[in-house]
């Protein structure tokens, strides 16, 4: 019995030893951070400091890896625990949810407008994202210009190239893709089922949003929105798109080359160049427009994410100005970070940069990464609001009624009340 | 004063005194176990009661009286969730605990060739991690995936089922067949053990009365295992309508919210969209009152039974 | 005849059954030795490249760290567990009341609630008592669950009390009975909550994801999120991930598998 009571000791005292101290020293020059993804993010925060410590020596920097989905319930059990200290200096905010995150804790930002990062150096639509009320609370980071890539060696077979699918609207892009189809018997891209990224997408390049600026859902009879749906359904019964099972499914059609080509993100890029068999077979351009709907573009957005900096930050100083001398200020930075991570800025003059003009062997030579960039600053802005997640969650149900041929002004009229719903509650 | 009460209890009979001090030496057995519980369950409960009354987005929260629970039987999605969560319990639980009767009843034959590793491989899901269990079934079940091959080529179907996304029925289906495979060896190894202490000779005697396989599992298991019958019923029920990682990670509620449970709903409205705690805690109420009330409902039943 | 062919069937039954079960865990096992495009176009084919998905792992994440984490954490658990529980479970048996079984229809309720309703007030705790990035705070919520009293309680029954009435007259006290009486005889019982309690505290990720809050902290199953929360996934060091962190359930349960049917059937007899 002795044995088994000093056993437990043993234990209790193992398992506080294990416990680490989360708390910063004051006054030093240190900052923590919490991102996600060691490629990407992670990376980029990695070389960010390497950087700084050039102006700082004694600059040292905490990257914490946490997962978007855990980093969102962390903030929000802090946030509804009205309890700050266990929060980082600074954090990465998925575009999406920053302006919700705002709004349910504004204790928990610093305003950034005045910390010396200088806005207008990056893209309107994207900087957009983290601004409530006219103040700027993130400092834009990666890219979400949406592309278009697709396989030439497949459009070559049913006599197209990459030019007859540039600049164009969705109605001609239906008709290229009901002739690939035919003719090579590949659908021209895929999306996952029950996600509406390809109907946000196609929104945004409109410059429509779900929500009107007061905030109020903008859902039924938003004829863009309904125009999304149409081109969507269309796709998928013509087979030109086919919807698959997960991300996992997605990507499969990819580097198996079930699929002539894809619209999304351009940070799908470094997915599609895991196939490295099909270097030389893929090419960039933009997405086509909605046709007939007032101000539609070839341009838009999907993901992304920008940094913000926490009240619990101790040292705003330091972090105001790791912020702006590095990721709001050196192109060398930018540069630096985009061949192994293939992070695309949002940062204007980094585009003008050579590093960005290299022609890239992968996709036939072209510069690929020029072309995003300048895409980048052609996006309309759209307004995500605090109840975005909602919205998206009843549009996705609204898109599936829909391809079971349920009525679409039905549908969108119910999303509408299904947001308003949640907005009264 | 401290002397004369001590004294005047050891005069007055030794057995109360016995008594009372393995009385308290019972409570000391079960005072940290119970303190545990009231600190990290009944009081977070208490402080989630009183959230459930509260309304408002975020942490600027207000008292609203009942308004959660009124705009629970207006929510349409909740309304969805509860069915789904109810299928789940009707369908799953039984087929669940039907099947694994079957196999402890058939495992428990003591010259079955290859007894443990049967056992074992029965057993093994439920060892598995819930992110591995949904990745698997994401991938088999996807369109153009193992599954929907396997079927084309016995014919059984024409075309890929788009199990995951296509209709709620596949949808919840999936998550059906996904809970059976996880937890159907976990109640076996409940009736297995159960079954051990049946005496055998109960159904020598019913084999020379003529009673065959069938009539004795009816007569002699059943009736004997019934405890552990209603142990593994209330279990699963509890584990049912608290669900969450199936619906959250392998169908992700979808389509149109036709397959996520109430726990994921609650998961959902407090992280990831708006946070809305109070009314997530309403919910959480509805949850814990309907387990309460079928857990004493199969209590009731299996007492009479 | 007739014997023949319900063998047949009965054969024909657990076998199906059996593959059904062991199917998955195999597919799993196969990708982590492939490649991502391979695992992604759904080959059953084992491949070579396991030595290299474990040192891209190995460079990706701090699997050893995490599989320490997760370890300390679940034994941590497991240990206190069952000495919190099988004492409460003892003490609600041998010593019962009215009141103490009152008291354990009321505890029985603690199951009954979802954990996301719990998680908020509970993490307030946590973050005032410092226990945040603690292994304390990971097994705090989850070391006395009514499920294990139950549990003991029921074993206890089976334990006679004549030999607590002898052991009491040869001067024992009530706590050397119970580690030298009780804790001896029931090691089944303990097996089955052990297997039990672990594989719990192995797969917890939802209470994790809230309060652990630091690389040192990461357990398993937090990592393997890390590798899915990239723009790029790659499938096969994901599978030989989801694979390590299975591994130690399935060994516990191979080890146990005996003493557990033993442990619940003495839980459940009573």
């Amino acid at each position: 019995m002795k044995k088994l009571v000093s056993l437990i000791l043993v234990l209790l005292m193992a398992m506080s030893l294990v416990s680490v101290s989360a708390v910063a020293e004051d006054g030093s020059h240190k900052l923590t951070v919490w991102c996600w993804d060691p490629a990407f993010n992670i990376y980029a925060m990695k070389e960010a400091a390497k950087l700084y410590k050039e102006i700082d020596p004694a600059f040292e920097l905490d990257v914490i890896e946490t997962p978007w989905n855990d980093l969102q319930t962390k903030l929000t059990t802090a946030g509804m625990a009205g309890d700050y200290s266990t929060l980082p200096d600074i954090f990465l905010c998925q575009d999406n949810a920053f302006q919700k995150n705002v709004l349910a804790f504004p204790d928990m930002f610093n305003d950034l407008t005045a910390s010396g990062v200088d806005f207008s150096q990056f893209g309107a639509a994207k900087t957009a994202y983290s601004v409530v009320d006219g103040k700027n609370y993130g400092v834009p980071f990666d890219n979400g210009a949406v592309i278009q890539c697709v396989r030439t060696d497949i459009l070559e077979q049913a006599g197209y190239t990459v030019a007859d699918l540039t600049d164009i609207d969705w109605d001609r892009y239906i008709a290229i893709g009901e002739d690939v189809l035919a003719k090579t018997g590949k659908p021209m891209l895929s999306s996952t089922a029950g996600e509406p990224d390809m109907i946000m997408m196609m929104l945004q390049s409109a410059g429509a949003s779900l929500f009107d600026a007061q905030g109020k859902p903008a859902i039924a009879g938003n004829e863009a929105l309904k125009k999304a749906m149409d081109v969507y359904t269309t796709m998928v019964k013509k087979g030109i798109l086919v919807e698959v099972t997960g991300w996992d499914g997605y990507i499969g059609t990819l580097v198996n080359s079930t699929v002539a080509g894809t619209i999304n993100g351009c940070w799908i890029l470094a997915s599609i160049q895991t196939a490295k068999d099909q270097s030389g077979k893929w090419a960039v351009t933009n997405m086509p427009k909605l046709p007939g709907v007032e101000g539609a573009t070839n341009y838009s957005n999907n993901g992304g994410s920008s940094w913000a900096v926490s009240s619990n930050c101790k040292n705003t100083a330091l972090a105001y100005d790791f912020m702006s001398k590095i990721w709001g200020g050196s192109v060398a930075f930018y540069e630096d970070i985009l061949p192994s991570s293939g992070a695309l800025a949002t940062y204007l003059p980094a585009g003008k940069s050579t590093v960005y003009s290299q022609p890239q062997e992968f996709f036939g030579g072209d510069t690929v990464f020029t072309k995003i960039t300048e895409y980048a600053g052609k996006i309309p802005s759209n307004y995500t609001g605090a109840y975005y997640y909602e919205a998206r969650n009843a549009v996705a149900v609204a898109m599936t009624t829909i391809l079971g041929g349920g009525d679409v002004d039905a549908a969108l009229a119910e999303a509408q009340s299904t947001v308003e719903f949640a907005q009264g509650v | 004063m401290n002397r004369v009460e001590t004294s005047r209890k050891t005069h007055t009979g030794r057995k109360l005194t016995l008594y009372q001090k393995q009385n308290l030496v019972g409570w000391a057995f079960l005072i940290p176990a119970t303190l545990l519980i009231i600190w990290m369950c009944f009081y977070p409960m208490l402080r989630a009661l009183l959230l459930s009354f509260q309304s408002g987005t975020g942490a600027r929260m207000s008292f609203a009286g009942l308004k959660n629970y009124a705009y629970l039987l207006k929510d349409g999605i909740f309304i969805q969730t509860l069915k789904n969560n109810f299928i789940y319990l009707i369908i799953q639980v039984p087929i669940m605990l039907v099947l694994a009767l079957a196999l402890a009843a058939l495992l428990n034959n003591p010259h079955l060739r290859l007894r443990g590793l049967y056992r074992t491989a029965i057993f093994l899901p439920c060892a598995t991690s819930l992110v591995s269990v949904s990745l698997i079934f994401r991938a088999m079940f996807a369109v153009g995936g193992f599954v929907n091959i396997t079927l084309m080529k016995l014919g059984l179907i024409q075309t890929d089922i788009n199990w995951i996304n296509g209709s709620g029925e596949t949808a919840r289906a999936l998550i059906i067949i996904a809970l059976i495979w996880r937890w159907t060896g976990y109640n076996m190894v409940f009736y297995l053990s159960g079954l051990q202490s049946i005496d055998s000779t109960l159904y020598e005697a019913a084999y020379i009365d003529g009673a065959n396989r069938f009539q004795q599992f009816r007569r002699i298991t059943v009736p004997l295992l019934k405890p552990t019958i209603l142990l593994t019923a209330i279990l699963s029920t509890n584990g049912t309508l608290q669900l969450f990682d199936e619906s959250y990670n392998l169908t992700r509620g979808g389509p149109s919210n036709l397959s996520m449970t109430m726990s994921h709903y609650i998961y959902r409205m407090s992280f990831e969209t708006v946070p809305k705690f109070g009314y997530a805690a309403a919910m959480s109420y509805v949850i814990f009152i309907l387990v309460a009330i079928l857990a004493l409902l199969q209590m009731k039943v299996g007492d009479k039974r | 005849m007739k014997r023949r062919l319900v063998s047949i069937l009965t054969y024909t039954f657990l076998t199906v059954t059996a593959v059904f079960s062991v199917f998955p865990l195999l597919w799993m096992a196969i990708s982590a030795t492939n490649t991502s495009q391979v695992v992604l176009s759904g080959s059953l084919v084992p491949g070579t490249h396991l030595y290299d998905n474990y040192l891209a792992l190995l460079q990706n994440q701090p699997v050893w760290r995490a599989m320490g984490n997760s370890f300390t954490y679940s034994i941590g658990q497991t240990l206190l567990a069952m000495v919190i529980c099988s004492l409460a479970g003892y003490g609600f048996e041998v010593f019962h009341t009215r009141n103490k079984d009152r008291l354990m229809s009321l505890l029985l309720m603690a199951m009954m609630v979802p954990l996301a309703a719990t998680m908020v007030p509970l993490f307030q705790m946590m973050g005032k008592m410092g226990l945040l990035n603690t292994a304390i705070g990971f097994v705090l919520p989850s070391v006395s669950t009514p499920f294990l009293i139950m549990m003991f309680r029921q074993s206890a029954r089976s334990f006679p009390h004549d030999i607590i009435e002898a052991a009491r007259i040869d001067g024992l006290n009530e706590l050397q009975i119970f580690f030298r009486m009780f804790f001896p005889t029931m090691r089944a019982t303990y097996a089955a909550a052990l297997t039990i309690v672990f594989m719990n505290a192995w797969n917890n990720y939802l209470w994790p994801k809230v309060i652990m809050q630091t690389n040192d902290s990461m357990t398993m199953p937090m990592l393997t999120a890390n590798l899915m929360s990239g723009y790029v996934v790659d499938y096969g060091m994901l599978m030989l991930a989801v694979l390590l962190s299975t591994l130690p359930t399935v060994i516990i349960f191979f080890l146990l598998q005996k003493s557990f049917t033993e442990g619940i059937a003495g839980a459940i007899k009573g």
